[in-house]
């Protein structure tokens, strides 16, 4: 991130240039740029975002349930579409308005060309609308001979640089003021300041503003229609959809079709999620509610005489129709274009929608559209979802996401000729790991060899720089094992009235090929609580494969363990889960992957992440902390706590740092989303970069939370986190169970 | 933010009455001055609307009046005879005023946001060409939240039918690397809520 001025640089790279991600080695050249140029922009406005999302969506006091209207809004909106778009050309045509079906982007381009023609147009003003941008309309229009002018300001400096979106919400988002000012002093001959923001703004304005008293015609999107009376919904924040929708005399919007909702009232949810989901405000500066055509004459500036309003809903199909078919996609067409899932990605965030995104769509949801509005391999870069989850709990219609990005991965692989090695490789992190502890400390001097090094990164795309996970030749296993010789489980002592928990420790092959002392930690301590402790077998779970995409595998996994723990479920046991991404997997991810129901809800309510275990258990018998530590040891000590991504959109961090802080640490967390690393992602040779580059904000927060002379403990409940951090800061990294066991009386 | 967070949950009881209305007010001005507005609230008369008018116009030379949607002849007419006051503006002077003044048919007290028109009467342009926009609110067509100018049986149903936007403060702007206030609407929303 340092150590460039992003104002002095040129890069070789044009962004449009890397836009279609199914050009081959196009999305590895985007991730270069967008790291050296764009980096710095995207990083700023989108925490900006994301931080003010999580302020305006706590200010709504049923978030929860209002997410819950608008999703069964979307489910029976697309349920019942093609009856609502019957609906709603009668509403449309009832006022006086044109309706007009396109089955695909030359269809609309030409009708819109048409209406443009007939009007004798010769300036046409246009709002933000992503929905152009896929049917790429400004270019058939100007071949005719017209004038097209963005009036959003972020599209209106994209119309300059020629770039292609980089964000759903922002679409500017990757360029600074110095950048943005740098482009139109060579754009534009002005005597104007074009310095400031306040510059920029002011000179955009006016030019923009003879624009619209002038224009023929004025063409916008819509982020939402009711059928029945045929009302927009449009939102911003400048006035420029404003002014398109009532300067000029005629108006067209254009949408795709899965915008469409059955009732006027069903948009109130939309409006109070749309903007806290998307700027963080509690309502954008304007939304429009019309009708049009607007019942009242239009004006006369100077352009086009006044006279009666002529509008037209040009409603797109261009794939929408097949993804309405598709079980999984069809989940896509209930976005509603916030933008949620981009800011809160930590990918994005450091990369932004040129190099995580295509032609018109970016980020997380962006795979999906892509490949629903035109082929699958213009989705390659749905491989940076890493699956971190984040954006699951910020979606105002709940869309899995990364679900929906593995399955995309696993149809370019099945599209491509079968999973490629890499994947294969980290997919099968099992075989690997138990040949790699049997082999130990072999393996690990192996491992570590240059040669190695090189030939694993030539056959399968293994990034030589970071360290590998180092296998323990002792695994949590044999430790559990021995452990078990000196002491006899805890046996319920008679006469005693609370139930006493039994626990099943899931010994994850993470956990037990590479990190067996936090397995330890945790069996310790919860028998010094008095819980009957027991070790899994080691059986592979599922989430190395699914994060690879290989999802029918993932799914025999799923099959095999939901059998034998929900055996231990049956007999009285919890299961505990020391690695937060297979807990995560257990109570999320498994819906996808388990065909009973039933046995998912099982396996969820009866898995828990350690400290949250402890805290049941603590809360439960009634137990009082002081007898169990020594708080002396932990009164007033500084920690410093990552939780994991998946942890946390399970609800599973929130009780850690509620136990530490019990305990009398000072405890002091991180705000980064994901630490870069997650999983597999940060050892491959084309994201490695990227990952450190995502870890950056991690290491900064770790620097800045250890004033001088104040260090502290640094925790994390992730595996991979843990590496991350180690490598980023060459710091050593607890899981909150060592530290715990290291306190005990 | 936290302070309007504490005051909607006081709203949400719905009981009728003078307290009710008087709670939203509050949290529809803590909101509006957070979005970036002014709000003034006067006694609901014709003359201390006007009064509220002449003090707004001060050190302007023009300012564009649009008929009244909602708001009875007896509060709005009185503001023609302003010396300032154009109504019926004609194409050209909606270019080039630096005022208008319209009036409001809903306030939303949570995000402190006023519902104008889009009719014959002008206020949508009124609204946003001009430099400044002036909005004339009642007390009592306040709801607590946006979906309930949606809901039937509120604001006497205004909000079932029309075209209207919610206004949430005045024009803004990131897209310059900066936030920036008036693009391509107004620089200041100024509200003016008629009480009793």
């Amino acid at each position: 991130m340092a150590g460039f001025s992003e104002a002095d640089t040129v890069h070789p790279i044009h962004p449009r240039e890397v836009a279609d991600k199914s050009v081959k080695g196009s999305l590895s050249k985007a991730i270069r740029m967008a790291l050296d140029v764009e980096s710095e922009a995207v990083r700023r406005n989108t925490r900006t975002f994301n931080e003010g999302r999580y302020r305006a969506t706590a200010a709504i006091e049923d978030y929860e349930q209002l997410k819950d209207r608008a999703r069964a809004i979307k489910e029976a909106a697309i349920d019942n579409l093609p009856e609502l778009l019957t609906k709603l050309e009668a509403a449309v045509t009832s006022r006086g308005g044109h309706f007009h079906l396109a089955r695909d982007a030359a269809d609309a381009c030409h009708y819109i060309k048409k209406v443009c023609l007939q009007c004798q147009a010769r300036l046409v003003v246009k709002a933000k609308s992503m929905t152009t941008e896929e049917i790429r309309l400004n270019g058939v229009l100007e071949q005719a001979g017209i004038e097209v002018v963005e009036t959003d300001l972020a599209e209106f400096i994209l119309q300059v640089s020629g770039e292609q979106p980089s964000h759903i919400v922002a679409p500017a988002i990757h360029r600074s003021r110095e950048r943005i000012s740098r482009l139109f002093k060579d754009a534009f001959e002005t005597d104007r300041p074009l310095d400031t923001g306040e510059d920029l703004t002011r000179f955009a304005r006016d030019y923009l503003r003879e624009k619209f008293l002038t224009a023929d015609i004025g063409i916008s999107g819509a982020n939402v229609i009711a059928a029945d009376t045929g009302t927009l919904m449009l939102v911003e924040s400048e006035g420029n959809i404003r002014m398109v929708t009532q300067a000029p005399p005629v108006h067209i919007a254009v949408a795709g079709v899965e915008k469409v909702v059955p009732r006027r009232e069903d948009l109130a949810p939309f409006i109070e999620l749309l903007g806290p989901s998307g700027t963080g405000q509690p309502l954008t500066s304007y939304t429009s509610v019309i009708a049009p055509p607007l019942d009242y004459p239009s004006f006369s500036f100077g352009g086009p005489p006044a006279q009666d309003r002529q509008f037209h809903l040009v409603l797109i199909d261009n794939g929408r129709m097949s993804m309405r078919e598709d079980p999984v996609f069809r989940e896509a067409l209930y976005c509603i274009r916030c933008g949620a899932c981009l800011n809160v990605c930590a990918n994005f965030q450091a990369v932004g929608g040129h190099a995580f995104g295509g032609e018109t769509y970016s980020g997380g949801i962006g795979g999906s559209w892509e490949a629903g509005t035109g082929t699958l391999q213009k989705a390659r870069f749905a491989e940076l979802c890493t699956g971190c989850s984040r954006c699951i709990p910020q979606c105002p219609v709940r869309i899995d996401i990364p679900w929906l990005n593995t399955v995309l991965k696993s149809r370019l692989d099945q599209a491509g000729g079968g999973v490629p090695l890499q994947k294969q490789l980290f997919g099968n992190f099992h075989l690997l790991a138990g040949w790699g502890s049997r082999l130990a400390p072999f393996a690990g001097w192996v491992w570590g060899l240059h040669l190695s090094r090189l030939v694993m990164e030539k056959l399968a795309g293994v990034d030589r720089r970071p360290d590998l996970p180092s296998f323990a030749a002792r695994t949590l296993t044999r430790q559990y094992r021995q452990w078990r010789k000196k002491r006899a489980p805890q046996v319920q002592p008679a006469g005693r009235e609370t139930r006493r928990r039994a626990a099943l420790l899931f010994a994850d092959v993470y956990t037990n090929y590479t990190h067996p002392q936090r397995g330890m930690a945790t069996v310790r301590v919860l028998e010094r609580l008095g819980v009957q402790v027991e070790l899994s077998k080691v059986i592979a779970e599922g989430r190395a494969s699914l994060s690879q995409g290989m999802i029918t595998r993932a799914g025999q996994r799923a099959g095999n363990i939901a059998a034998y723990l929900e055996d231990h479920i049956d007999q009285g046991r919890d299961i505990v889960v020391v690695e937060p991404s297979v807990l995560a997997l257990f109570r999320h991810d498994y819906r996808h992957l388990l065909k009973d129901p039933a046995v998912f809800e099982k396996l969820k309510a009866h898995s828990y992440d350690p400290m949250e275990y402890l805290q049941t258990v603590i809360a439960e018998d009634d137990l009082k902390l002081e007898h169990v530590f020594d708080v002396d040891k932990s009164n007033g000590k500084r920690v410093f706590f990552h939780g994991h991504c998946q942890q946390k959109t399970i609800d599973a961090v929130g009780p850690t740092v509620d136990l530490l802080r019990r305990l009398g640490f000072d405890v002091s967390t991180s705000s980064a989303e994901c630490c870069g690393m997650a999983g597999s992602f940060g050892y491959k040779q084309e994201y490695h970069e990227l990952s450190m580059s995502v870890g950056e904000d991690l290491f900064d927060q770790i620097r800045q939370a250890e004033t001088p002379g104040t260090d502290r403990i640094i925790l994390a409940s992730g595996i991979s986190c843990c590496e991350q951090i180690r490598a980023g800061t060459g710091r050593p990294v607890l899981h909150p169970m060592e530290l715990l066991a290291g306190i005990m009386l | 933010m936290i302070i309007s967070r504490e005051l909607l949950t006081n709203s949400d009881n719905h009981s009728d009455g003078v307290s009710d209305i008087k709670s939203l007010v509050q949290q529809f001005v803590v909101a509006a001055g957070l979005a970036g507005a002014t709000v003034e609230r006067v006694a609901r008369s014709h003359e201390s609307l006007k009064d509220a008018v002449q003090r707004v116009l001060s050190g302007e030379n023009k300012a564009l009046l649009a008929e009244p949607d909602d708001l009875p002849p007896e509060l709005w007419d009185p503001l023609r005879s302003l010396e300032q006051v154009v109504d019926h503006p004609t194409d050209s002077q909606l270019r080039s005023a630096m005022v208008g003044i319209t009036d409001a048919f809903a306030g939303v007290a949570r995000t402190g946001s006023v519902c104008v028109a889009l009719t014959g009467s002008l206020g949508g342009a009124v609204s946003l060409f001009p430099r400044r926009h002036v909005a004339v609110l009642e007390a009592r067509s306040i709801v607590a939240r946006p979906r309930d100018v949606f809901t039937a049986g509120q604001l006497e149903n205004r909000g079932l039918e029309r075209s209207f936007v919610f206004i949430t403060g005045p024009s803004v702007t990131a897209d310059m690397g900066e936030l920036v206030r008036g693009v391509h609407g107004p620089d200041h929303l100024h509200i003016i809520i008629l009480e009793g």
